[in-house]
């Protein structure tokens, strides 16, 4: 059954906040239940300027299930007080989508993080870009990430990445 | 401008935080080091497989074009155009056989000659294009990675690398026959130095990583090689053994054919370092861009024999292993931040582990030790001009 337009993009843009919102309180287990329950669940965070170029590395590469579940473990439990905490704002805006299949959309969503070290307290701009995003409707109407893939446009990133954008 | 000066300790083993901080030293090092007598890795020609790619990179400021012709020659040009100085290319990469300036439409072929400009008879009287082809900087390959240097004294780079070539030929896969995957580019708040002192080999200590997957370092051998210091390890593979806290075990799992080449890392003075660890291949070209920040291209590689699986698995292995985000190194990236803050302390920072005498240098080292990093510190302490202390 294809949804009616305004509840897709209900369901695209309830997604798209709970993501920004799990991301910016640094809760991972959050950000993970943002993703379908399918083996096939991926996130992708790779310059632009690599796909522009047919080069697939990214600096995060989670093309399945396990690997996003091995992602909160990274963040919550072996990077644990090793690194200069920072706080992140994403401020997000769906740009275009389209529903694929009855339980399939994708969707493409602009991004702006904003960054705050914690030691330094000065904001600047982490990373701004687009999300390309294929997503899984259930029957009640709500929406999961089969995919995500954040493409920076920032190919140079002002400091290392702990949390996913 | 009288020359930048820095009392230096007469331990080898200490090193003044003020090198990490004074802003007047910079501009002296981009003379003597950057712009000096030294090779600085670019790029790897994989980068650039095809007639006609290129790559654009700025080393220290200055605008570099490294570009491949129809015939397959790999070049390096300087990025400005040979009238005005106009940036000539502003693309990072791509695939060109012509660069055609846009402010006076002077064009270049790939060998970098000049093959056209409008009006050239209201140039000056026997103006001529043979005179005025891109400029180019000195530059050397080695098993494929492009090394320039931008002053006429500096040594061959054979005698360059000295023992580090070996070691740095293992890493490339033995033959330098690479596969360009992709690249991680981040800038951190770090002094060159404090980046370059700080990229090596650490593991046991600061990557909980490394305890939480039952992952013993390998037994293996640190060395420093030539007058420069290079710092090189070798180490027997290791692969992390017991129950692991990952679900995904392929990120640290090593599917290659020869064990027995094991980890390498080496770090060329000034700024170069480069990693094989399981399956990854990754070189990292960074440079200074001003006394308070260094940029680091991440570029990693597959072999050109890899088939499907390979490729796919160095691809995962590569993307969340290493760099910026790694599982096995994101930590790092936060050392080099802390140490540039620490560093605005008096006094000197100072080496431990494996120093066995204060007043003396080695050249081999245990594979934890610190003390392999002094020899670089001398010769930068040579190069700078800096005087030791008395006592």
């Amino acid at each position: 059954m294809m949804l009616s337009p305004t509840k897709l993009e209900c369901a695209l843009d309830r997604l798209l906040l709970a993501d920004a919102n799990a991301l910016d309180s640094k809760d991972m287990t959050g950000w993970l239940t943002n993703y379908a329950e399918e083996e096939q669940a991926s996130y992708y965070c790779r310059a632009a300027e690599n796909t522009e170029h047919n080069l697939e590395l990214g600096f995060m590469f989670d093309d399945c299930r396990a690997r996003l579940e091995d992602r909160v473990t990274y963040v919550t439990e072996i990077w644990a007080g090793t690194f200069q905490d920072y706080r992140t704002r994403h401020f997000v805006q769906r740009v275009s989508h389209r529903q694929v299949d009855a339980s399939t959309a994708e969707a493409m969503s602009n991004f702006s993080v904003f960054m705050t070290p914690m030691d330094t307290g000065v904001t600047q701009i982490l990373a701004a870009g687009r999300y390309l995003d294929m997503v899984r409707l259930s029957g009640d109407g709500r929406a999961k990430f089969l995919s995500r893939r954040a493409e920076l446009d920032t190919s140079v990133l002002p400091r290392y990445l702990v949390y996913p954008i | 401008m009288a020359e930048a000066s820095l009392i230096w300790p007469k331990n080898y083993n200490e090193v003044p935080k003020a090198a990490f901080t004074r802003k007047d030293l910079y501009g002296e090092e981009i003379k003597r080091i950057f712009h000096g007598p030294e090779w600085h890795p670019i790029a790897h020609e994989s980068e650039l497989p095809n007639p006609g790619d290129f790559k654009t990179v700025r080393l220290a400021g200055i605008p570099l074009l490294i570009s491949r012709d129809e015939a397959g020659a790999v070049r390096v040009f300087y990025n400005a155009c040979s009238h005005r100085s106009n940036q000539l290319e502003t693309a990072v990469m791509g695939n060109k056989t012509e660069f055609e300036c846009p402010y006076h439409r002077w064009l270049f072929n790939a060998k970098g000659d000049l093959v056209g400009c409008p009006n050239p008879r209201e140039f000056l009287p026997g103006f001529d294009k043979a005179d005025y082809p891109l400029g180019q900087p000195r530059f050397e390959l080695f098993y494929g990675l492009i090394f320039v240097t931008f002053s006429a004294e500096t040594e061959p780079l054979d005698q360059f690398l000295g023992e580090a070539g070996q070691t740095l030929r293992e890493l490339m896969a033995g033959d330098g026959r690479l596969k360009l995957l992709g690249y991680q580019k981040v800038r951190y708040d770090s002094n060159w130095k404090g980046y370059n002192d700080n990229d090596g080999y650490h593991a046991p200590l600061l990557h909980a990583a490394f305890k939480m997957l039952n992952w013993q370092g390998g037994k293996g051998r640190q060395y420093t090689a030539t007058k420069r210091g290079h710092v090189c390890f070798e180490s027997a593979l290791s692969v992390a053994s017991g129950p692991s806290v990952l679900k995904d075990k392929d990120l640290i799992a090593f599917k290659g054919q020869d064990p027995s080449v094991g980890s390498r890392i080496v770090q060329l003075f000034p700024t170069f370092v480069s990693t094989k660890h399981l399956d990854v291949i990754n070189l990292r070209f960074a440079t200074p861009v001003d006394a308070e920040t260094t940029e680091v291209h991440y570029a990693y590689f597959a072999h050109q024999d890899d088939d499907a699986d390979m490729l796919r698995h160095r691809l995962r292995q590569s993307s969340n292993l290493l760099g910026p985000c790694g599982l096995i190194s994101m930590e790092d990236a936060s050392i080099f931040h802390r140490i540039h803050i620490g560093s605005h302390t008096p006094g000197n920072a100072t080496f431990q582990k494996g120093v066995r005498d204060p007043r003396r240098l080695e050249s081999e080292f245990s594979q934890n030790d610190e003390s392999g990093n002094l020899p670089r510190w001398e010769y930068y302490r040579s190069v700078m001009g800096f005087e030791r202390a008395e006592v």
